[in-house]
């Protein structure tokens, strides 16, 4: 699925509920004209930049990062952090390209609990 | 599981159900005049930043590994909510020092019911301090460990554990299922320092400026909670002034006084939530000494910084609005 029919989508399904989120609305909480806003959710023009998806993704209640990715953008933080160490990170990323879900769940982080 | 992301401690049980997820941030704001009178919630003024305890194993108090979790900044005399943000109910217990701050009694990790000892999100969309009566809480407020003004210092004669403490039960899923096949659409936002040469690196909360807010009744029925699992997590304070010694970053900036912000014609909130009762509050946290009391009998002089102000401009506010203020 496109970008576009993906946030016209989340949009309209909310709008089913709540009537604030007409195009309109939405395009007047999120910073851009309603007629630009059409135009993304048809295709019409290429994604917006990260800061527009990321307050459509707020809006919406969705994941900016698979936004991001639909749009065929890396978030810049996330960039920050591979230029930071870009071989590590190129290499951890191939590494874990084909493994399942629950293998790349090990790698998270998690914050430690002690004895307290 | 708890991960730490973009200073937010992500609580997530994706053993019992996909969307178990809550996020709790920790906000500064500004410290109310400890002065016996009542007031508005104060603005959100951006959020600690938050650290991994291990990253810092070398230069943190030594007791933090052994507790684990993360730690965060605050200034002496500093003032922090506790913002909750999630769709998936779950129940908290939250204790500062591991004395419940809803109670008052020292920490269990076992929800009970009657008197509630925890809090149910995101029916409760932020936590303020000490709950010390039925619509009043005394202020989160951060003060060394060690020097008498802590609610776990009060309350227990020692000064062993600081920071808080938090625990997480999610709601079992098939009540979640029965209940919420349609998942709201409610998203819960949010809406001092006399530095000394040396200051002890820990932190505990100690009650500050008494502040209108409702802490409230379980709305979902004790049964409701999955209480099979659960996640736990040490919220360390270190000193700011020490910040930097520990991580090599500069801390953030001093929140401005509350008189400032008033003066400044910003606004205050205030919040409701009609349909859910409140907590009474606890008679032992309402028998605490806030710090101003407390500096008082100790022969320190009166607290800096506590001069009444006066509010022109209250913001009320329902489910789902922003709680945050610009300065």
């Amino acid at each position: 699925m496109t970008l576009g029919r993906y946030l016209r989508n989340a949009r309209e399904r909310r709008r089913e509920r709540d009537r604030t989120y007409s195009l309109r609305q939405v395009a007047l909480r999120i910073g851009v004209e309603p007629a630009y806003l059409s135009k993304i959710e048809r295709d019409q023009v290429p994604p917006p930049s990260e800061g527009t998806i990321r307050r459509l993704a707020c809006e919406l209640d969705e994941d900016s990062d698979l936004l991001l990715a639909m749009a065929g953008k890396v978030s810049g933080d996330l960039q920050a952090i591979i230029l930071q160490r870009p071989q590590l990170f190129a290499d951890l990323l191939r590494q874990l390209k084909d493994a399942p879900d629950h293998a790349i769940l090990t790698v998270v982080r998690e914050v430690r609990d002690g004895d307290w | 599981m708890i991960v730490l992301q973009d200073d937010r401690l992500e609580f997530r049980f994706p053993e019992v159900h996909a969307k178990a997820r809550c996020s709790i941030s920790f906000m500064r704001t500004l410290r109310l005049p400890d002065d016996n009178r009542s007031y508005p919630l104060p603005p959100g003024l951006g959020h600690f930043p938050l650290h991994h305890v291990d990253d810092f194993g070398a230069t943190v108090p030594s007791a933090w590994m052994r507790h684990g979790g993360v730690f965060l900044p605050m200034y002496q005399a500093e003032a922090m909510w506790i913002n909750f943000n999630c769709h998936y109910p779950m129940a908290l217990k939250i204790a500062a020092g591991k004395v419940c701050a809803l109670t008052g009694e020292t920490w269990a990790p076992e929800l009970v019911p009657e008197p509630q000892n925890y809090l149910v999100v995101p029916d409760q969309p932020w936590l303020d301090g000490f709950c010390v009566g039925q619509d009043l809480i005394r202020q989160f407020v951060a003060m060394p460990l060690g020097e008498g003004y802590s609610a776990e210092e009060q309350l227990t004669g020692e000064a062993r554990y600081g920071g808080l403490q938090i625990l997480a039960y999610p709601m079992k899923a098939d009540v979640y299922k029965a209940r919420f096949e349609q998942p709201k659409l409610q998203r819960m936002y949010s809406p001092m320092m006399a530095e000394a040469a040396y200051a002890p690196p820990e932190m505990g909360l100690a009650p500050g400026g008494l502040m209108r807010q409702e802490v409230y009744e379980d709305n979902h029925g004790f049964e409701a909670w999955d209480t099979s699992v659960s996640s736990r997590c040490f919220v360390h304070i270190l000193n700011s002034v020490q910040y930097r010694t520990v991580t090599g970053n500069y801390p953030p900036s001093i929140p401005p006084s509350a008189a400032d912000y008033a003066r400044a014609g910003l606004p205050w909130f205030e919040y409701y939530a009609s349909d859910l009762a409140a907590l009474s509050g606890a008679a032992s946290l309402a028998g605490l000494d806030s710090i101003a009391a407390k500096k008082i009998k100790k022969g320190e002089g009166v607290l800096a910084d506590n001069e009444a102000i006066q509010l022109d401009r209250i913001v009320k506010l329902s489910n789902g609005q922003v709680r945050e203020g610009t300065f």
